[in-house]
């Protein structure tokens, strides 16, 4: 027998619909659940946290103008340190989360919309699951609209959780007159922050299809971070200015509803933008063959790179693109900013004398002049970072040899589980040594064009590799004594709970002790050529001990499949 | 003869999954063992368990004598082994993938390892990931055979194979018994272990229900044959016939279970009009519960 052309596909129950399994929209919204409650409360706790802080240290009208005077008197490219180069009404309470924490919020909301929409798409043509959702009744265009449609409403929520934060602050923490946050700013604020995500996002949901879920994140990832750091720095470097213009950060640097200045018509634009792209996307997957992407041009790695002589070169050679990525990626930063320096240098000389002994007194062991304090200043926290996811999608690249299916093959050869776990992790540390060498060569390179000493910013590096290093060794003890499906993750994890540390111990006055926990805080002023010795050790133990424990804890558990 | 594998009670419990229970095995050298069983009844665990991808929760395997457990890269050494689902490099090509296994392995014979290639028919510069899922198979089989292992361990090798290949990988196990070499053999395929084994052992729920040799499972085979006549049919001249069983009619069409060979029933057939004779070799799971039911099942004497 065969059904009636055209009959009623029978609804799904109720249940199936509360579980998210009654359309491709609720199962997508499902499968987002965990990552909207985690950046939901990364952007709350951030807001919020900025906001107690605030209330806490400047409780009256003279400790405000001592802040309103530091700020102003900062030269451009500080105050351009957290994203925003138009620092105003610093002295209210929502200037001064604007100003401090507006940039971060926008950036971590943004990262979310890059990596999700990258991986909508493509992440389940990869999967193959795709395959069996486009032979349902579902056409191609509706499937991608459904898609984007629960990215979306994830991110609506978040936008409406931003917007709460901003009365509550505005209702728990205001102490003075000027900090009310009206609905309407508080509104205009999250609205800012939902558009500049989404017009991120929709880079790597339009590239998705063309060229697969790793080259879109990455395209999509270099304009967002390109887009933030051009517009933060284009006050303190007038070469970036027309290029931060051209991008959305630019565009909306004075709509600044915290500080009672929206600039409504400037979300016009990046809201055009994403609606287009997110068209054209949909174009792209509903008019290609499925499945079928290109690729971004990489040029081929030679066979002696491969790495094909035994388990660590292999491990090396597997790992190499994505550690000469990171270090491309992370290195033009340093290369940016070491370059930049010689700008600040500038700037920094022309300071008025008390102006001059302000800074001095806030960075008494810095050479502010050189390209090692700069990088020192601008560089170093954000490369711990940077260094840090790429030890997180490392140590995933040595893990997916069992989560992918091959070390079942690679143990059933004379290959015992210690010696693979040992030289897949010498081959991981080796991709290290490389992306640390990458970074040397921006750092080099940038602070060769500020002049002054070159070879202290580079050694610096070591540091940012060392640290990289320490998280490789925490994720593989992981990976070998729990599991390798979540190695990866657990690295990550780690670097956003020391981003974090770093927010919230100051923030919210938390004992020294806390913000001592995390191991950036051991790890001197490597820019500068402070070492701190037991940072460096703790690196090393924990390296060489998370390789330890990972072959010990593979030499005792069953092989996933 | 020396026994190659060996389990004694080997049991793998998952929690409150079952995995496998009290499986006792014994391969002899030379000998072409296949090791049947629906999906999920507990081949790969078995596998596993005796290549020390996983441990056994109790009892022990032996492969070459040596314990699973306390020496497995001595028992690696000597086997080759293609996994029921597996992925290898996808940036690297398939020539470069059985290069770097030739590699780990060391003293592989590559004149032989082109010989696979071209039997296999497999193309080597293509990258890992561009293969179709029989290309891909196709390496592993190459993987598993380039060092001439003593002993060959293959979980549902012929998965994604088109038929000539199967027929180039038969010849290949035929090759090795006659060289010697052991090859254990996992499928839940009927004609194909049929074909290449000279016992077998069926697996279900995680028991080992029968041991036998392929003559003694060949027993269990039968076919399910329908007949439709033009005019009434001649339900008498078949219910007597030997191996003939479960004979129901429904209008014309007369329909019986046949074990052992065919050949009475097309010669009574032949006698009387026809439209239409269909007969059909069950698959494994119907001929296993044909023969078992819904029992549970209990545990095998090895023949």
């Amino acid at each position: 027998m065969t059904a009636a052309v055209g009959a009623v596909r029978p609804s799904a129950s109720r249940w199936s619909r509360i579980y998210g399994l009654g359309t491709v929209y609720a199962k997508t919204l499902r499968d987002s659940r965990l990552a909207i409650l985690i950046v939901s409360g990364l952007v709350a706790g951030t807001f919020l946290s900025s906001a107690v802080a605030f209330g806490k240290a400047y409780s009256t009208a003279v400790s405000r103008q001592e802040l309103q005077s530091l700020v102003n008197s900062l030269p451009p490219v500080m105050a351009g340190i957290y994203g925003n180069p138009f620092p105003g009404a610093i002295d209210t309470l929502g200037g001064a989360i604007a100003w401090k924490g507006g940039g971060s919020l926008a950036l971590i909301a943004a990262l979310w919309s890059v990596f999700a929409l990258a991986g909508t798409l493509a992440g389940e043509v990869r999967r193959g699951s795709l395959e069996f959702v486009a032979t349902t009744p579902l056409g191609m265009r509706r499937i991608a609209i459904e898609k984007l449609a629960a990215h979306v409403t994830g991110m609506a929520i978040v936008v409406v959780i931003i917007a709460l934060c901003g009365v509550v602050s505005s209702a728990a923490f205001a102490s003075l007159p000027g900090d009310e946050i009206p609905l309407q700013a508080a509104v205009g604020f999250a609205l800012w922050l939902g558009v500049m995500a989404l017009a991120s996002g929709s880079v790597a949901f339009v590239l998705g299809p063309l060229v697969g879920r790793g080259g879109a994140a990455a395209v999509g990832g270099a304009v967002l971070l390109g887009g933030y750091f051009l517009n933060g720095y284009q006050a303190a470097v007038p070469a970036f200015a027309p290029l931060a213009n051209l991008t959305w950060w630019g565009w909306t640097a004075h709509h600044q509803p915290l500080t009672g200045n929206p600039d409504w018509l400037s979300l016009v634009p990046v809201a055009v933008v994403a609606v287009v792209l997110f068209v054209i996307g949909i174009e792209a997957f509903a008019r290609r063959d499925l499945g079928s992407t290109g690729r971004i041009p990489w040029p081929s790695i030679p066979r002696g790179l491969l790495g094909l002589s035994g388990p660590a070169s292999r491990s090396l050679g597997e790992r190499l693109p994505l550690a000469v990525g990171w270090g491309i990626g992370i290195g033009l930063f340093a290369f940016v900013l070491g370059a930049a320096a010689k700008s600040f240098g500038q700037s920094i000389s022309q300071l008025a004398p008390d102006v001059m002994s302000v800074f001095k007194s806030i960075f008494p062991t810095i050479d502010l002049t050189g390209a090692g304090g700069f990088l020192e200043l601008t560089f170093v926290t954000f490369g711990f970072i940077l260094a840090g996811f790429a030890a997180s999608t490392l140590v995933n690249g040595w893990a997916s040899d069992e989560t992918g299916g091959r070390l079942e093959t690679l143990l059933s050869t004379p290959l015992s589980r210690v010696r693979w776990a040992l030289s897949a992790g010498l081959g991981l540390f080796g991709a290290i040594a490389v992306l640390t060498a990458l970074l040397a060569l921006g750092v080099g390179v940038g602070s060769a064009i500020t002049g002054g000493d070159v070879l202290t910013p580079i050694l610096g590096t070591l540091v940012i590799g060392a640290y990289a290093a320490a998280l490789a060794g925490i994720g593989m003890a992981v990976g070998g004594v729990i599991s390798t499906s979540f190695a990866g993750e657990a690295v990550a994890a780690i670097v956003i709970a020391t981003f974090m540390l770093d927010l919230l111990v100051p923030a919210l006055s938390l004992p020294d002790w806390v913000r001592q926990v995390a191991l950036t805080a051991h790890l001197g002023q490597p820019m500068l050529g402070t070492w701190d010795p037991f940072g460096i050790a703790a690196c090393a133990v924990l390296a060489i001990g998370g390789l330890l424990i990972g072959a010990w804890g593979m030499a005792r558990r069953d092989v996933a499949r | 003869m020396t026994a190659i594998i060996q389990t004694e009670k080997l049991t793998k419990s998952y929690g409150e999954h079952r995995g496998i229970v009290d499986v006792d095995l014994e391969v002899a050298e030379t000998e072409v063992f296949g090791f049947l069983g629906p999906n999920g009844a507990g081949k790969t665990t078995t596998i596993r368990t005796i290549l020390d991808l996983i441990r056994p929760t109790s009892g022990r395997a032996l492969v070459f004598g040596i314990e699973s457990t306390s020496d497995p890269v001595a028992i690696h050494r000597r086997i080759g082994y293609i996994p029921g689902e597996f992925s290898l490099y996808d940036r690297l090509t398939g020539g470069q993938t059985i290069d770097y296994f030739a590699n780990l392995r060391g003293g592989v014979d590559r004149t032989y390892q082109q010989s696979l290639i071209e039997r296999f028919d497999v193309d080597p510069t293509r990258k890992f990931k561009e293969y179709s899922k029989g290309n891909k198979q196709k390496i592993g089989l190459v993987i598993a055979l380039q060092h001439r292992p003593e002993l060959l361990i293959l979980d549902e090798p012929t998965s994604g194979l088109d038929p000539l290949v199967q027929q180039s990988f038969y010849a290949l196990v035929r090759e090795a018994s006659a060289e010697g070499r052991t090859v254990f053999l996992s499928s839940h395929i009927l004609s194909e272990v049929e074909r290449t084994c000279d016992r077998v052992a069926i697996i279900r729920d995680g028991l080992l229900v029968k041991v036998d040799s392929v003559e003694g499972l060949r027993d269990l085979a039968h076919h399910q044959v329908e007949l439709r006549f033009t005019e009434t049919v001649p339900v008498d001249a078949f219910r007597g016939l030997a191996g003939v069983s479960d004979v129901t009619v429904e209008d014309h069409i007369l329909r019986m279970r046949v074990s052992g060979p065919i050949t009475p029933v097309v010669q009574v057939a032949a006698r009387y009009d026809l439209l239409d004779f269909v007969s059909r070799e069950p698959s494994l799971e119907e001929t296993f519960l044909a023969q078992y039911g819904d029992q549970q099942p209990t545990l095998a004497v090895p023949a």
